[in-house]
């Protein structure tokens, strides 16, 4: 593989006698986009959240960018102002306005003075259709709004890899689009995105490749047409059919 | 909120500015600390003024006078007194001793300054007229007393059982109102209180039991007790001796006592009289009981946020010191911590510890405890997920807490705050048991002058509801403060 952005060997991870990942090898590419599908419980939510160690890995490697990820000498602080992350339930910050949520980190972090985060935050919120929501709390926000404020808080940092946790597990289906719209702008502009999701449609319109994992371990990944038109392993089989009838 | 943190730093100086008082430099003129009790007529008692008078204040200070060195009268109570003297708070205890041979293995005595003896008095209306009739009933003692020690030894012999008290006023009430049949204590006290109107009556004859001594720590202050001594020696000498016990012992002063009392009586019947008369008895108090309530509810939430911080770490070694102290602090009560304190840990030390700053340690360890407690569940109570977007931006640990946890974490704890200021106010009232004279203490010594119970108690309990009243309206103006 070319300009490997993310590379992961033999990675394992147990919460206590409940082993999640069972020896994962996992690479992503500059630019790449890659969807992580597979039943709940499989465990991909545990790779993603590796890979920005959020969760600690129990062995294995991870290393994004050269970068020894999962070595605890590595400053973490510094290598996850790169490593941008979406979660399900977004996680804004309650006691800031959309506006602070987004200047935030590049302002504490000194990317930019207030003045430059306060024009790069309005651009970042037009870019996500919110430049009317910049004094807005968030609680006054509907999901689909906050998970976009969420994408723009993560863009601030300017990083060079996206995660994406399920983004569109929890919101309403009205608001889906327009969260996986602000997705597909991101995925043409060239940014290296890893996507945990559930949104089949999304996975064969914008993956690049697609991998299944299953009990913790990957089992089938490849191009989207060929890992759903033509799946190889029987669990992805099963898994399709379950999905794509519903 | 720095606006806030300065005003409570200033507030903080200003009271230690307002405690710290200037050591004695007259190295000729050396200050003893006294300790005495609160009321035991007519050798320590409160007149209508508050001052302390009787025989042993008078002769103490006489003393000190003759002999050049000042006194600073402690009025702690006899059992607070006895305990202080001997973890070395205070450096002798007049407060109408009796010397027995139990005391001397712990004290130093000086020449006995009194004759006494034990008597046993009845409501005047009650069936007791002697021993012999106590079988089967309750006697009311002062703890620590000689008249207790003397009730405990006979009480098998004549079939009673003893309940004792700390104030001499709570005895006699107990006697009064017929819990108790009858009580003991010191023929000098019982006949002095039943000339000026006590409403008992003495019926025994008394038992020869010794003579009160003026006390110091054993072995220490040999200066303090032959100053005692040759003092003593002095005024017994020129006849001062006999003008000061004629004066609290003779017909003519038991008798203006008692018109005294009447005339308060028939004045302080009402409210209104009772609180002028103790005017700034009861301010005094108010005061020193918002000295303390302020003081300690700043320590205590400096204390408690700093260990509630503590619990929240990353590291485990910090978390756990954090869960034992809340533990072992939350977990003594508050009257045994404030005694482990004031007595227990000079005893161990030999160094004072002044009963202001002694209760200000008790409230910040005891409070603070609950505090810690409440800041760890704020912080915890704050959704994970804020913490891990936080971080996945790259903000470290430290500057998570402060801008996104700590901000929404306060917000949870607000009304916990508010609730423990005023469990603060209230617990400043246990400290009367190391003799602060705060609003409660104020309250018993008043009692123990003029019975009041029933009165003043309502008096005090309005005076604690109405300052509680102003800390929760305050506190919740700051809420809304902190909230807009």
């Amino acid at each position: 593989m070319k300009n490997l952005k993310v590379d992961v060997t033999d990675l394992k991870k147990n919460f206590g006698d409940n082993h999640v990942l069972k020896g994962i090898d996992f690479k992503v590419a500059t630019n790449e986009v890659v969807v992580l599908i597979g039943p709940s419980g499989s465990g991909k939510s545990t790779l993603l959240r590796c890979l920005n160690r959020l969760e600690e890995p129990t062995s294995g490697k991870v290393v994004i960018d050269g970068n020894n990820i999962s070595d605890p000498k590595t400053n973490i602080d510094q290598a996850r102002e790169n490593i941008g992350m979406v979660f399900q339930h977004f996680n804004l910050f309650n006691n800031l306005t959309v506006g602070q949520n987004v200047e935030l980190a590049p302002v504490e972090l000194g990317k930019m003075s207030k003045e430059e985060a306060v024009v790069a935050a309005k651009k970042l919120l037009n870019t996500v259709g919110l430049d009317d929501k910049y004094d807005a709390m968030p609680q006054s926000l509907s999901g689909g709004q906050k998970q976009r404020v969420a994408i723009a808080r993560a863009l601030a940092m300017n990083p060079d890899i996206m995660l994406f946790d399920e983004p569109t597990s929890a919101l309403d289906p009205e608001m889906v689009g327009d969260v996986l719209a602000v997705m597909k702008d991101l995925a043409k502009k060239g940014m290296t995105m890893v996507v945990v999701t559930h949104e089949m449609g999304f996975a064969k319109e914008v993956a690049d490749r697609v991998v299944f994992m299953a009990d913790g371990k990957v089992m089938e990944e490849g191009k989207p047409e060929d890992v759903f038109d033509n799946p190889q392993n029987e669990r992805t089989k099963t898994f399709l059919e379950k999905v794509i009838n519903v | 909120m720095k606006k806030i943190i300065a005003l409570i730093s200033c507030m903080f100086g200003l009271f230690v500015f307002m405690n710290y008082h200037e050591p004695q430099v007259n190295a000729a003129e050396k200050t003893y600390t006294i300790g005495t009790d609160v009321t035991f007529p007519p050798f320590v008692y409160a007149n209508s003024n508050n001052k302390y008078v009787g025989i042993d204040m008078e002769l103490i200070r006489s003393i000190a006078k003759k002999e050049g060195f000042k006194v600073d009268i402690k009025p702690i109570g006899f059992n607070a007194a006895v305990q202080s003297l001997s973890s070395g708070q205070i450096d002798g205890v007049i407060a109408g001793m009796t010397i027995t041979d139990e005391r001397r293995q712990k004290f130093d005595f000086s020449t006995p300054y009194y004759k006494s003896g034990i008597v046993m008095a009845v409501a005047p209306k009650g069936d007791v007229k002697s021993l012999k009739d106590l079988k089967g009933k309750k006697v009311a003692v002062k703890t620590g007393t000689a008249g207790a020690t003397y009730a405990n030894s006979i009480k098998d012999r004549y079939g009673f059982k003893t309940v004792t008290f700390d104030d001499s006023d709570n005895v006699y009430n107990d006697v009064k109102n017929g819990n108790s049949a009858a009580c003991f204590d010191d023929s000098a006290v019982l006949n002095y209180g039943v000339k000026t109107g006590l409403g008992l009556k003495v019926v025994t004859k008394p038992t020869d039991i010794g003579s009160y001594g003026f006390a110091v720590e054993k072995g220490k202050n040999k200066e303090l007790l032959s100053k005692f001594n040759s003092g003593l020696k002095k005024l017994k000498a020129n006849g001062q001796y006999d003008k000061i016990i004629k004066k609290y012992t003779g017909e003519s002063a038991t008798a203006s006592q008692k018109k005294a009392n009447d005339k308060a009586d028939s004045e302080g019947h009402t409210f209104i009289g009772l609180i002028k008369q103790n005017k700034s008895a009861i301010l005094s108090g108010i005061f020193e009981t918002i000295k303390l309530t302020v003081v300690s509810i700043i320590c205590a939430t400096v204390f408690g946020v700093l260990i509630g911080l503590l619990g929240v770490l990353p590291s485990k070694f910090a978390r756990g010191a954090s869960t034992t102290i809340i533990y072992i602090f939350r977990g003594l009560p508050l009257l045994v911590l404030a005694l482990f304190i004031y007595n227990g840990v000079p005893s161990l030390t030999g160094s004072k510890v002044p009963a202001f700053i002694a209760g200000i340690i008790t409230l910040t360890l005891n409070e603070g405890a609950y505090t810690a407690a409440f800041v760890k569940g704020g912080i915890q109570a704050v959704d994970p997920g804020q913490m891990e977007a936080a971080r996945s931006l790259g903000l470290p640990f430290g500057r998570s807490m402060r801008k996104i946890i700590l901000p929404q974490g306060i917000k949870i704890m607000i009304p916990s705050f508010i609730n423990q200021f005023i469990i603060t106010l209230k617990d400043t009232s246990i400290l009367s048991i190391i003799g602060i004279l705060e609003l409660t203490q104020t309250g018993k010594i008043i009692i123990a002058r003029n019975l009041e119970g029933f009165k003043i108690w309502t008096i005090i309990a309005l005076i604690y509801l109405i300052i509680i009243t102003v800390l929760t309206l305050l506190s919740k103006w700051v809420e809304r403060r902190i909230n807009d």
